[in-house]
């Protein structure tokens, strides 16, 4: 870590880099343009037994019987498997131990997986999955997370209902209520949001002759897969190989259980069978069976003075985690974290709860409760805002975080903050003042308005884990400089943006560099690939690598030049002596020397990052190395006869440290905001009795082309303590503000407020026509 | 799969069997339901080959569209004027290029179902339905033709051959207009579909028929109370509050997880109201003040 | 289930194979072709990833039968450009890094290679119309926009 960072950023603006900070091109588009067959199904060969899963049908019962013999004698069937074939241990639970692979004696949500049939016909395995005869005894369900917190409520986990409590206390929020000259009380809800990968989960399993198995698949964390296949199958993690193929997005449930439920299946049957298996999940089975974001219920108490300056704030924030947790207790720690918004408040209560029922389960998806947290405290932030008869951002820039302040966690804000520049840039960009002014104006049916959210964003997984990234680098005979890691690709362009690093520590031409697929066989350990690690943590390790292996290069150069290392300079590709530049080696006969006298030119090396120290009981420390920070505004042209809701336009700015590739910063920073734009006006994962009615794309719905706005975006750099050059996560930040940010534009033009989203057609009319009554 | 090369080996194909197989245009959500084993028809008869009805004509001051034409083929034909640009507004909320490209009007009218686009708009202009047997041509409204959802009065011998309906008046237009909650690939709330003729000098009304994706059942179906009430009547404001009375009570919708049953009422009223004034304001050159 | 004898060309190569009568054109394509460029989201043709163009028009292949695709000429990705010769479009697409997960990606390509064939320049309306079929989850769309627009400007450079 360095510590100097005024120095660092000094040196970041000096230094030319050649390859940091450009737009250059990603070493995964030419397969994807070209529609190579990259994904795991492409790569499935003919032949192989394709599994379907017979899945329950109701959301909480005990299973009395369970009759598989019509579907095993089917003609065509080859295997069906049950928990009673699993050798290892029945769970795939990606981190509390509290869900089975297989439900053996009870099911806990409709869709919950019972057995799995494999055929070499997958129409034959489905028509099996229709012969399975299952007596369910229904049991007492719970569908609101609310509920379920009653001490009454049924048990729907031996340990009870609540996964996880958080909690942040600082100061005494009875005291800053008592300095308010006005206290403001809200409720918040959010819906269960799908990721809609356009690949949906798939996985191949080939049984090797010596015991061991290979699994290809759609993932984002190879190690987490090879650790839970492991168990599965009683086997020893080595003697389970794991390779991610291209994923076809991601979005943080294929870090969780699913791909260990996809692959897990197919290896009980590729075992048996001693054949090679495949699963690919159907678009409904998908959206039934992988985790979604969790919904949230927030109620929030705010203190604050008459001139704005905010004295207390008390939240209490329940999230659905669904029939087992997953990740849902670090999703309730960070957005524990983060319920306060980015804003300086002296006494701070949170409370955050991970709540199981009998819905379809949630967990990691990206923002992990970040847009929650966000959209409870931006839109609470409005709603003060008005009832002081203040400009939304006049009160924000007067509470938001600065360099010297402290967090709601007493975490003192260094001078990596560029919130202020965020917000500064977005409201000039909008025009805020102006626009709303003029937007007050219009007349007719179709109203306007504007509205702004601001964040912050926890990088990487601070309190959510030991936080450490692998890189292995190896030059070949040819020259080719390999990088190898188990942070994977699935969408966002980082692991490309490893190899600028590296070429840039290097000063070796960019073409020299190549990305080799992640395999557990190959590379060790990186963590999961989630929470914008790539870059601020792989990042990290890249460059210890590759300085590692130019310091050896140089060596190598040094000797036959006849002087030491730490004498050579390099410059694409050319060695050359500091102080005689006219005596130089080509990297290519550096190379070829190396492998001559047998020096192996291979390094590899972890970085870890300091551990993150705070009270368990308060959160009060040190919760997150650094910080994304970020600023949002958006236009919206509400129909007030129909209810509907066009974003016009939106001007994002970012913090993000140091773009390394500023157009695949863009692309993440667009993708994002039109998740967040989903989430805010259109997506809801719908349960009726704990069944998702809605598992489709007829209805549910993302955005189409014909739903964007304009997107400005404005890259800002503040560089911080964490990452390579400064640079900061940028992959889940967008999604966190669209949805606050258009809701607080909805009550600009017309005076309502939106407080459970999606801001759909008929709420917003329903609220419009409300308030036209009174 | 049966694949007729001609209307006749087709006609006498299902003249003899009679039962035990589906018909099929192109890219419908057949395939689908055939995949998820909802369905399972003995034999499929693919009338894609069936090139002689693929058309849009006009003769005898009637509009003849062959079943088996496209929706992207339909609006592209240039018989069908600025008069009828409500054509183009129903492609354009239909679905992305890939569904207009294969969508047939036969398909739309035989699926007989609240999210056929097409459906309201050929009610309004009054159209008409040719089915085909080996027997003969019979033609009957297309209102009568629905019955119920996907049921419609196809005999089992019998292929729906076109849709007609007479060329609309000079001082009339129609207009089409569709409510969801996106910008394309729209599962509907509500859509409407409205004809109007309208002496422009008096603004009376001569002639309106109002169409809706569901009246009161789950079909399309037209408000035929609420036409009655606006007809001769002076089309101002006062007039479409009255109308919007008693289409509130003509509208018998439910609520679902998409909307609720208050919502789509409100919405049918507010998209009624703006086809009609866009109708107007067509024929009258100008924006209007409703 | 028959069986019925296809005959069809698939990016400038004819075939005659048997396929079933309920098989879908995807799958021919992806299983019996072996071209795996196409691919599926949904298998309801509410995504619009499985497109492909047949006799020039954009088509949903997880909606249509093989049969039905009985001598017509098919386009895939793979019938777009060559890793020598790529098509403006893929070129443009990498210079935007457009290709995030890449799944929609083969669709979008024939989908924009259609619309630039057809029309040399489009406005922001006629990309936006031509890819509202297609769901993109990654990209948010903007970088596509930009790329279509890279790719016609060099199309018409070259005329």
């Amino acid at each position: 870590m360095v510590e100097d960072r005024a120095a660092v950023a000094t040196l970041i603006q000096k230094q030319k880099m050649l390859y940091v900070g450009k737009s250059v091109g990603r070493v995964d588009s030419l397969d994807k343009v070209l529609g190579r067959p990259i994904y795991t199904m492409d790569i499935v060969p003919e032949n192989v037994l394709y599994l379907k899963v017979v899945r329950s049908k109701v959301a909480h019962a005990l299973l009395k019987r369970v009759d598989l013999t019509e579907a095993r004698n089917y003609p065509g069937v080859t295997a069906v498997v049950t928990a009673q074939d699993i050798p290892g241990i029945n769970e795939s639970a990606a981190l509390l131990p509290d869900k089975p692979l297989f439900a053996t004696n009870k099911v806990r949500f409709a869709g919950e997986p019972i057995a799995a049939i494999a055929s070499y016909d997958s129409s034959i395995a489905e028509e099996a999955v229709d012969l399975v005869k299952i007596d369910y005894e229904p049991l007492q369900s719970i569908f609101s997370p609310v509920e379920a917190l009653n001490p009454n409520a049924p048990k729907l986990h031996e340990k009870g209902n609540i996964a996880k409590h958080m909690k942040v206390r600082k100061g005494n929020v009875d005291e800053g209520f008592r300095q308010a000259d006005l206290i403001v009380e809200g409720t918040y809800k959010t819906p269960f949001q799908d990721p809609v990968p356009l690949e949906p989960e798939t996985g191949f399993v080939i049984p090797e002759p010596d015991g061991s198995v290979t699994c290809v698949g759609s993932m984002q964390s190879p190690f987490h897969v090879q650790t839970g296949i492991a168990k599965i199958l009683s086997l020893r993690p080595e003697q389970v190989r794991v390779i991610q193929a291209a994923t076809g997005g991601a979005f943080g449930p294929k870090s969780d259980e699913m791909p260990v439920d996809v692959l897990g299946m197919a290896a009980l049957v590729a075992v048996r069978t001693r054949k090679p298996a495949a699963l690919a999940y159907t678009r409904e089975e998908s959206m039934i069976g992988h985790t979604k974001r969790h919904p949230f219920v927030t109620t929030l108490k705010v203190g604050v003075k008459k001139n704005g300056k905010l004295t207390a704030w008390e939240a209490k924030l329940v999230a659905d985690t669904g029939a087992y947790a997953s990740l849902g207790p670090l999703v309730v720690i960070r957005a524990c974290f983060h319920a306060t918004g980015p804003y300086v408040i002296p006494n701070v209560k949170t409370d955050s709860y991970c709540v199981y029922t009998n819905n379809t389960m949630a967990g990691s998806f990206r923002g992990f409760g970040g847009p929650q947290a966000h959209f409870a405290a931006e839109s609470h932030m409005d709603e003060i805002a008005k009832k002081l008869s203040m400009d939304p951002v006049d009160l924000r820039v007067l509470n938001m975080l600065r360099p010297g302040a402290l967090m709601a966690t007493s975490q003192l804000v260094d001078e990596g903050c560029g919130l202020e520049e965020c917000v500064s840039r977005v409201v000039k960009e909008s025009d805020w003042y102006g626009t709303r002014e003029k937007f007050s104006k219009l007349t007719g049916p179709k109203k306007r308005g504007l509205g702004i959210a601001i964040l912050y964003h926890g990088n990487s997984l601070g309190p959510e884990g030991s936080d450490f990234g692998t890189v292995h680098m190896q030059i070949d005979k040819d020259g080719t400089v390999r990088l190898r890691t188990a942070l994977t690709e699935y969408g966002t362009g980082a692991p490309s943006a490893l190899l600028q690093i590296a070429a840039e520590t290097m000063c070796l031409p960019l073409e020299y560099f190549r990305l080799d697929p992640p395999d557990t066989d190959y590379c060790n350990d990186s963590g999961p690939t989630v929470a914008s690690r790539t870059i601020t943590i792989g990042g990290r390790a890249t460059q210890m690598v590759a300085g590692k292996l130019n310091q050896k290069l140089k060596e190598i150069a040094g000797d036959i030049l006849q002087t030491t290392g730490t004498e050579i300079e390099s410059t694409s590709g050319t060695y050359y002596k500091k102080l005689h530049p006219e005596e130089s080696i080509a990297f290519r006969d550096v190379v070829a020397l190396a492998y001559s006298k047998g020096i192996t030119l291979k390094e590899a090396d972890t970085f870890t990052a300091p551990k993150c120290e705070y009270d368990p009981e308060t959160s009060q420390g040190t919760t997150y190395l650094q910080f994304t920070y970020g600023a949002v505004t958006a236009e919206v042209e509400v129909d007030t006869e129909t209810g509907r809701v066009q974003v016009l336009k939106m001007v994002t700015a970012y913090d993000v440290g140091k773009a390394i590739n500023p157009v695949s910063v863009e692309g993440q920073i667009e993708g994002g905001t039109i998740q967040g734009l989903g989430y805010a006006i259109m997506e809801e994962m719908i349960h009726k009795d704990g069944v998702v009615v809605n598992p489709n794309l007829a209805d549910y719905y993302i955005p189409t082309s014909l739903d964007v706005p304009e997107i400005k975006t404005i890259i800002v750099e503040y560089p911080g303590r964490l990452g390579p050059y400064g640079a900061k996560a940028i992959g889940e930040p967008p999604i966190v503000l669209p949805a606050p940010a258009i809701v607080n534009a909805i009550d600009n033009a017309i005076g309502v407020r939106i407080s459970e989203i999606p801001a759909t057609p008929d709420r917003v009319l329903t609220g419009y026509k409300r308030r036209a009554v009174q | 799969m049966y694949v007729p090369e001609n209307q006749a080996d087709l006609l006498l194909y299902i003249d003899k069997h009679q039962a035990g197989f589906q018909l099929i245009a192109n890219g419908s959500d057949l395939i689908n339901r055939i995949q998820r084993r909802q369905v399972n028809p003995k034999v499929l008869v693919d009338l894609t080959g069936l090139k002689e009805l693929s058309y849009v004509k006009k003769e005898n001051g009637t509009f003849r569209i062959g079943a088996m034409t496209t929706i992207s083929e339909l609006v592209a034909c240039p018989l069908f004027d600025s008069q009828y640009g409500a054509f183009r507004d129903v492609a354009k909320k239909f679905g992305g290029p890939s569904i207009v490209n294969v969508a047939t009007v036969g398909g739309n009218v035989c699926s007989a179902s609240s999210s056929e686009d097409l459906l309201p708009l050929l009610l309004v202009l009054n159209a008409q339905v040719r089915l085909r047997s080996i027997k003969g041509d019979r033609v009957m409204r297309v209102e009568e033709f629905l019955k119920e959802k996907r049921v419609v009065d196809l005999n089992p011998n019998e292929i729906m051959v076109e849709a007609v309906f007479p060329e609309i008046d000079r001082d009339s237009r129609c207009a089409f207009e569709k409510v969801g909650m996106r910008n394309s690939l729209i599962t509907a709330f509500v859509n409407c579909a409205v004809y109007l003729k309208l002496a422009k000098k008096t603004m009376q009304i001569e002639e309106i028929r109002i169409a809706f994706n569901r009246l009161n059942r789950k079909i399309p179906g037209r408000a035929k109370n609420t036409e009655e009430k606006m007809l001769r009547q002076t089309l101002d404001e006062k007039c479409l509050a009255a109308a919007i009375v008693t289409l509130k009570n003509e509208l018998q919708l439910t609520s679902d997880f998409r909307a609720s049953q208050e919502y789509r009422v409100e919405v049918a009223c507010a998209i009624f109201k703006r086809t009609v004034t866009k109708c107007a304001e067509e024929l009258a050159g100008e924006k209007l003040r409703v | 289930m028959s069986k019925h004898l296809l005959k069809f060309n698939v990016n400038g190569k004819d075939y005659a194979l048997v396929v079933q009568s309920h098989e879908r054109l995807l799958d021919v394509l992806r299983d019996r072709l072996g071209l795996k460029g196409t691919k599926e989201g949904c298998g309801t043709g509410d995504c619009g990833i499985c497109g492909v163009l047949m006799d020039g028009k954009l088509v949903n292949s997880c909606l249509i039968f093989a049969i039905q695709a009985r001598n017509k000429k098919i386009t895939t990705i793979e019938g777009v450009g060559t890793a020598e010769n790529l098509h403006p479009i893929q070129r443009a697409l990498m210079k935007w890094n457009a290709a995030q997960c890449g799944y929609c990606i083969p669709a979008v390509i024939l989908a924009t290679k259609n619309l630039l064939d057809r029309n040399p320049n489009p406005t922001d309306d006629d990309i936006k119309q031509a890819t509202s079929g297609i769901l993109c989850r990654c990209t948010g769309y903007l970088k596509i926009f930009d790329a279509v627009k890279t790719a016609a400007a060099e199309m018409r450079e070259a005329r």
